[in-house]
């Protein structure tokens, strides 16, 4: 589907809709409405979901999309049917809408997808000039956070629900209170934002309340690239990584493709310039120094295993070597202070700057978030001095926003210096630095008031707390990395009747208009002018086009930077007993505000393949050091011993995992689990990093020691092998084989059978022959990094549910589409490939000539193709298949709650009613609680069925998209008879989702469609050909561009070197001596012709 | 009865050449009807009870964890994503072997005129159709959605129609499985006609009369009754032949067909069949054993007949035996690192104890019936017997399990653990298996009272104790 939003259209002249609230306000009755805001019935929202109520509040968001929205939306209507359809709405058709997803100090650019007034999907919004339709797996599963049943419905007071217009009052008379005091004793304690609305609200209130103080607290915070940047260059810049135009890119610890803000424009600009299309193109190289395993040194080429401590020695021994010509004498001296810790990798650091300086300015060093400042002040030195400023870095204009830290607030609060503190967002009661005390810290505040999206920790010791509103839910703005503006506008009235942040600012604030549509309007009046038109455009494209920060010529302030080198305090060297600690950023719950979020939770670790919780990860050497054992793959349950981490006399027991390829003695602690008050979903998964995790020690901590408790633990992975024992699944080639021999993948086959003919003619070879289509998938994995976004966009397009740990564990997960993680080497420092696994759609299915119902066949246009409601489940299908791509459902798991999964109907009771009686008198319902199964029904997308239990399901290759597609060209083709779909019009979830552009979908029939060229490419090959099943579904081999002067150079990939010890050489093969699929070659025909 | 003396002279074999009877010296055939039909119309024994009331328990267990499956869901089951088969099939397929005995014994046996069938065939195709029974319960109930079933069968619809998928060996096997279960059951009731018919004219009670007079089918020994009876008979073996190699060739195409190394194996089909050969005797055995000193027929089930199944199951055996070695020549002659993999894995991966199980009950233990000691040791032969049942089970498993558990890509590999509901699920089908068991012991002749006349030495004109004569008995 092409998602691209309907034209805008013209203003219309006749007074048939309400066009805008300046039209509306015209109307007295009306503009009480908006003064008031809140029609009668709104304690309603204060009272337990029923499913009338629900069907109230979707019809409301009609209201509310007529009140707010300008000719692209749909008009005010209310809950009767339409008399007179409004424009451009036909019923069952979705629309889209351009929005943004605001993240810590960016946004991702976003095109919503609505159902009849409910969002169901997101997508990158395509005509963003940064990310180009590019989103990340927590875009991907915002959604469902939407729908999440657990998050706030109520205002309260204390433990007391209240009403909304309460909760409203009690900020009018903070307000009023504030007002007398001009502020005085009033604090805020903010998240980041890059919102021009907040940031010009901050403004408006501090004006007004001058003596109000503001503070901002992430548990991780990306602010430190700004901070180094503005510190050494003089101005207040952040830099932004052109990673494409890099030749060679070194990584000081930065996991720019996992858990870095804005990773997914990162691994787009990553991945554009590694793409290879001939031989004789060229990639880039990528070095990373790094302690934990990461999606970046999964990616590198070569990759230095070192305690994260260390990374400030090796960034300032690469720093001599590239400074050895320019940089300031002061500063030099100060690195050869820092750099004796290198010593043990002298050769690698050199050869990498020798690599660097070769790059002729097209070189950069990235510095990762838990580095301290004098590493990226370094890092910063480096591409200063290399000549990559504008070509591979550029440095945007940053002001700073000026907030105190929780720190100071903590400080202030000790100091009885606050009176009213008002937390916007955040939890830091669960994710404050333990040294705080955050718990008794707060109450020192007379009243604390909190907007939030949970009843949380931080709930339990409000005096206030009001629900916060969705980002699909809201008014606002933000800017993305560019610092591009974008909008972010709702697509469904409140849910539960949530507020924003900047409503509460404002009204904190005391300010006159309040309301978060004129907040924000005001706001671009400022940013574009007082256009109309602008606004509407804004408004459809979801970004006002040309508005990103100005680019800043800098200049290198040596003694800044020597000042920060020279103040640099070097944590020691990790050793047995004081071992180093890592706290990051958790590839799937964030900092932990997605912990609620099942599809997150259930998401397979990119590294680790963990679901569920996290772990405390170990290097192998550590845990043997420690006595800890590690599990046995070969079990069926992944049995793992506790540990007791001790830090700073604070303590933090949980799982142990030995993870290839960590830093020895390290141990790498994820942040965002082990959640006291949460969620149905969240509850009881993982421990709390934050406990052991102090001021000065936020990242890196020195002298934990590990101790085993005795005790073993159950752990949910999605793959317990990670070896790919030497067979040809992923194939990999370095780039000199492959200049030398561009078709290595092919050499690597098996042989296949002599014919792969059938005796009689399949009947389906004609209609195929016939049809305008033939449906196929190329992923290349030298672009695929293992990100995991098209998961969690494959599991909101297609319905997918999640199963629960208990499931998880028992090897029965649905995700449709699965990255597969090998290692090969060395357990201590292996390399990491990633495939992403999903149905093959294999021209001659094994899995259809088993089934004895027809449940699985095979359509014209070649799509392997799942008949739902003819499934009996013999289950011989995925036994036939050899990928293992389908999934069964082995229990109702859309209808039961994943706790009463065993529960049997027949003796079972729901709301102390027989489950079978309940069963008996309506089918379709759950056994859910009440509020929980009407919300997740709206998350669903209506154009995929939603399997019941004792089905087989697998990847369709989004085939509602397809048709949809399909459908739209035939009504357009009209008499013409044209209804081939045009190259690109279809994506599939996964590949619209993927930052990479590593998944491309088309017509093979078609030889000049994306997906032919790219088959036709002489890295394609399928797996497993030998079992001539002839997939639709091809790869394109992995290339690793590893610098031959390196001591850790390997003449070959070592999962090449596995496949060759098994006594297997590649072949040189000709060119079309060997046996291919029909339709393949025929496209490999057209791309030459 | 007299001693009855011949005047002629016996033209003999020497007595070392002298076959043994096949049933011993027995008091004549009224002697022989009142033996057997004594067992029905004796008093209920004691340990028939103490076996009957815990095989209904177990039933019932079936039932109930049966229930339990289908209303909530095959996840109760310890299956998971490549393992979608476990024990469900395993045991199927289990069962289904050892309802070939019977069937070989009543029909092949009966063709090839191996007249010592006669003492055991009843029991034997008895044990045939409870075992089927049990099998047939699991290719139902192991799918996702039970009640769609149905849809298995070919049946004009209006869906369409929409037919079952003749290319799925799953479609075969409901064919066959359903017509082997109708010819055997057909077969056994054939030749119980005859001796429902002396249960009815001994009854002494108007409930029995009526019930055995409604099975008989009127039969009155008449030559005309005799006459179709033997054709009719002869006619059901010759179906019913056939039946015995496809079946088992069938559910062995449930696996040859499929693409799995393990399971894609062409020799799968007279494999199987010898395998389940060679499982049903090693039934039979653990059945007749106890049974016949239980009822005291031990001259009926002589030592003879002992020795004999132990020969049959000695050969089959090797049958099996060769089987297996052909399938590791196979996997490393072919070159197919998958296919290696697999085999080396049965011995050596993380289910080896299966795959040594399976050579040392299934290859190993039956080279024990060499020796005629070993085969007169009726000890012996029942736990031999027994470790013949558990070798095929691990067979079974580890073709099922061994296979999918590791195949082509490293990352789906896993580990399969049957759940309790499993286990009891499996010991509940000893319930019902035992449960029909036991009643056909309690209702129906478990010897074909007219065949086994046949062939003692009385029916033997040519035996000093045979030929019709004058003032006889008969």
């Amino acid at each position: 589907m092409k998602t691209i939003p309907p034209p805008c259209p013209e203003p219309d002249s006749g007074p048939k809709y309400w066009r805008s609230l300046d039209h509306l306000a015209e109307n007295q009755e009306f503009r009480r409405w908006v003064e008031n805001e809140f029609p009668s019935g709104v304690n309603e929202m204060a009272d337990p979901v029923s499913r009338r109520h629900f069907v109230q509040i979707m019809s409301a968001s009609f209201l509310l999309a007529g009140f707010g929205l300008t000719g692209c939306r749909r008009p005010v209507e209310t809950i009767l049917p339409f008399s007179k359809a409004p424009e451009n709405y036909v019923h069952g058709k979705p629309q889209f809408f351009a929005t943004a997803m605001p993240t810590r100090g960016s946004a991702i650019p976003l095109l919503a997808k609505s159902n009849d007034g409910r969002p169901t999907k997101v997508e990158g919004n395509p005509q963003h000039p940064d990310s180009n339709g590019a989103t990340d797996r927590f875009a991907q599963a915002s959604i469902l956070g939407l729908y999440d049943p657990d998050r706030t419905i109520h205002f309260r007071k204390g433990a007391n629900t209240t009403t909304r217009e309460e909760g409203l009052s009690a900020l009018s008379d903070l307000a009023g209170q504030a007002k007398t005091k001009q502020g005085a004793g009033l604090s805020f304690l903010l998240e980041q934002s890059s919102s021009p609305s907040r940031a010009r609200l901050q403004q408006a209130v501090s004006q007004k309340l001058p003596q109000a103080k503001w503070y901002s607290y992430e548990p991780v915070d990306f602010s430190i690239h700004r901070q180094a940047a503005s510190a050494v260059l003089g101005k207040p810049v952040t830099p932004y990584f052109k990673l494409d135009a890099a030749k060679v890119i070194v990584s000081l610890d930065c996991d720019f493709i996992g858990s870095e803000e804005d990773s997914y424009i990162h691994i787009r600009r990553f991945a554009k310039g590694r793409r290879l299309v001939k031989p004789t193109d060229t990639m880039s190289r990528l070095y990373v120094v790094e302690g934990l395993y990461t999606l970046t040194g999964a990616n590198a080429d070569h990759r230095l295993r070192v305690a994260p401590s260390q990374t400030l020695a090796i960034a300032a021994r690469l720093a001599q070597e590239v400074l050895k010509q320019s940089g300031a004498a002061d500063f030099s001296a100060s690195l050869a202070t820092l750099a004796g810790a290198a010593k043990a990798n002298e050769k690698w650091i050199v050869e990498c700057a020798k690599d660097l300086l070769a790059s002729g300015g097209q070189g950069v060093v990235v510095a990762g978030y838990t580095q301290p400042l004098a590493v990226h002040v370094i890092a910063t030195a480096i591409n200063v001095a290399l000549g990559s400023v504008g070509k591979t870095v550029d440095y945007h204009a940053a002001p700073d926003a000026e907030l105190g830290g929780i720190a100071e607030l903590a400080q202030a609060l000790n100091a009885g210096q606050v009176e009213n503190l008002v937390i916007v967002g955040g939890n830091p009661v669960y994710n404050a630095p333990a040294d705080l005390d955050w718990v008794k810290t707060q109450r020192k505040a007379k009243n604390v008031v909190r907007l939030g999206y949970y009843e949380d920790e931080t709930f339990a010791v409000s005096d206030w707390h009001l629900p916060l509103a969705h980002y699909l839910e809201s008014w606002g703005d933000a800017r993305t990395a560019d610092g591009t503006v974008v909008a972010v506008q709702p697509l469904i009235e409140p849910l539960f009747g949530g507020i924003t942040e900047l409503e509460v600012l404002a009204r904190v604030g005391g300010l006159d208009k309040a309301g978060p549509y004129e907040i924000v309007r005001e706001t671009f009046r400022g940013i574009a002018g007082a256009s109309e038109e602008s606004w509407k455009k804004f408004l459809h494209d979801g970004f006002l086009a040309d508005s990103a920060s100005p680019r800043v010529s800098v200049q290198m302030d040596w003694s800044a930077a020597t000042k920060v080198i020279a103040d640099a305090k070097p944590l020691p060297a990790p050793g047995q007993g004081k071992l180093e600690v890592i706290f990051h950023r958790d590839y799937k719950l964030d900092d932990g505000r997605f912990n609620n979020n099942g599809w997150l939770l259930e998401l397979p670790d990119p590294v680790t393949k963990m679901t569920w919780e996290n772990v405390i990860l170990l290097s192998e050497k550590t845990a043997k050091d420690l006595g800890v054992e590690s599990h046995d793959p070969e079990r069926a349950k992944v049995m793992t011993q506790r540990v007791k981490v001790t830090l700073n006399g604070r303590t933090v027991e949980g799982p142990v995992w030995i993870q290839p390829g960590q830093a020895d003695d390290t141990v790498s602690l994820a942040l965002g689990y082990g959640r006291e008050k949460t969620g149905r979903v969240g509850k009881k998964c993982g421990y709390n990093a934050y406990l052991v995790r102090a001021t000065g020690g936020l990242y890196l901590a020195a002298g934990a020691s590990v101790a085993g408790t005795g005790e073993s633990h159950q752990l949910a992975t999605t793959q317990h092998h990670g070896s790919m024992e030497g067979r040809p699944i992923i194939r990999e080639a370095n780039m000199s084989e492959f200049q030398k021999n561009p078709r290595f993948a092919k050499g690597m086959n098996m042989e296949a059978p002599p014919s792969s003919q059938p005796l009689y003619p399949n009947p389906l070879d004609e209609l195929q022959k016939k049809a305008t289509h033939a449906w196929g998938m190329s992923i290349d994995l030298n672009s695929c990094v293992g990100c995991s976004a098209c998961v969690v966009a494959c599991q909101s397009e297609n319905n997918i549910p999640i199963v629960g740990k208990d499931q998880v564990a028992r090897g029965r997960e649905m995700h449709w589409i699965r990255i597969d993680r090998y290692y090969a080497g060395e357990v201590t420092d292996p390399q990491m490939v990633n495939q992403p696994m999903l149905c093959q759609h294999c021209e001659s299915a094994p899995c259809e000539s088993v089934c004895p119902v027809n449940a699985t066949v095979h359509d014209e246009e070649g799509l392997n193709v799942m008949v739902y409601n003819r499934c009996v489940g013999t289950r011989y299908c995925s036994n036939n298949c050899p990928y293992k791509v389908r999934r069964f459902n082995y229990f109702d798991f859309n209808k039961r709650p994943l706790d009463r999964l065993y529960d049997s109907p027949l003796w079972s009771k729901t709301d102390g009613e027989w489950e079978l009686k309940r069963w008996f008198k309506d089918v379709d319902r759950s056994s859910r609680p009440e509020d929980e199964w009407e919300l997740l029904k709206l998350v669903k997308n209506p154009d995929v069925t939603v399997r019941m239990r004792g089905v087989m399901e697998k990847c369709s290759f989004c085939v509602q998209r397809i048709e949809q597609a399909k459908i739209a060209q035939k009504v357009k083709a009209g008499p013409t008879g044209d209804v081939e779909v045009p190259d690109g019009t279809i994506q599939t979830a996964c590949q619209q989702a993927c930052p990479a552009e590593a998944i491309v979908f088309g017509n093979i029939k078609d030889p000049n469609s994306r997906v032919s060229k790219l088959k036709a490419q002489e890295r394609n090959y399928s797996v497993l050909e030998f079992l001539a099943t002839r997939p639709r579904l091809t790869y394109l081999a992995r290339v690793r561009n590893p610098n031959p002067a390196m001591p850790d150079y390997q003449a070959m990939p070592l999962s090449l070197k596995e496949w060759e010890e098994k006594g297997n050489e590649i072949e040189g093969s000709e060119p079309h001596a060997e046996h291919e699929a029909g339709a393949e070659k025929k496209a490999e025909k057209g791309a030459r012709e | 009865m007299s001693e009855p003396t011949s005047k002629l002279p016996v033209q003999a074999a020497p007595i070392e050449l002298e076959r043994e009877p096949l049933v011993g010296d027995l008091h004549g055939p009224g002697w022989l009807s009142d033996k057997i039909a004594g067992v029905i119309e004796a008093k209920t024994p004691l340990w028939w009870w103490c076996a009957f009331i815990p095989s209904l328990v177990l039933l019932g267990m079936c039932g109930t964890c049966i229930a339990y499956l289908i209303s909530t869901g095959v996840g109760v089951w310890g299956l998971n994503h490549p393992i979608m088969w476990g024990w469900a099939i395993i045991n199927f397929v289990w069962w289904i072997g050892i309802g070939h005995a019977g069937t070989l014994i009543s029909a092949i046996l009966f063709l090839l005129r191996q007249r010592w069938r006669t003492s055991i065939n009843r029991a034997a195709e008895a044990m045939t159709i409870f075992a089927v029974m049990c099998a047939g319960t699991y290719p139902v109930i192991h799918i996702g959605r039970v009640w769609f079933g149905w849809w298995l069968m070919p049946f004009p619809n209006s869906n369409g129609p929409i037919w079952p998928q003749f290319r799925s060996p799953l479609m075969w096997d409901v064919f066959a499985v359903s017509t082997y279960f109708t010819v055997s059951l057909l077969f056994w009731y054939m030749g119980l006609i005859p001796d429902l018919a002396v249960m009815r004219d001994r009854s002494k009670t108007k409930m029995r009369k009526f019930a055995y007079g409604l099975f008989s089918l009127g039969w009155t020994g008449s030559n005309r009754h005799w006459s179709n009876y033997e054709k009719a008979y002869l006619l059901l073996a010759g179906l019913s032949t056939p039946l015995v190699l496809s079946v088992h060739s069938i559910v062995s195409l449930d696996f040859a067909v499929s693409q799995l190394p393990g399971w894609h194996t062409t020799i799968f089909p007279p494999y199987f069949v010898a395998g389940a050969v060679y499982s049903g005797f090693g039934m039979v055995l653990t059945l007749l054993i106890p049974l016949r000193s239980m009822l005291k027929l031990e001259q009926v089930i002589t030592m003879r007949h002992i020795d004999l199944m132990c020969k049959v199951t000695l050969g089959v055996g090797c049958i099996v035996s060769y089987a297996y070695g052909m399938e590791y020549f196979i996997a490393w002659y072919s070159g197919n690192p998958y296919e290696k993999s697999t085999f080396w894995n049965r011995l050596f991966g993380s289910y080896w104890w299966g795959g040594w199980l399976m050579i040392t009950c299934n290859a190993m233990v039956p080279q024990l019936f060499w020796f005629k000691g070993i085969r007169q040791n009726l000890v012996i032969v029942f736990i031999l017997s027994i470790l013949v049942n558990v070798g095929m089970w691990a067979e079974r498993f580890v073709i099922v399990v061994g296979s999918l558990y590791h195949e082509f890509l490293p990352s789906n590999w896993s580990y399969y653990m049957p759940t309790k509901i499993d286990v009891l699920t499996y010991v509940g089908t000893f319930g019902l298996f035992f449960t029909f068991f036991l009643l056909f012991i309690r209702f129906v002749p478990l010897i074909a009272i007219s065949e086994v006349k046949g062939v003692t030495p009385q029916a033997d004109p040519h035996h000093p104790l045979g030929g019709a004569k004058p003032g006889g008995h008969h």
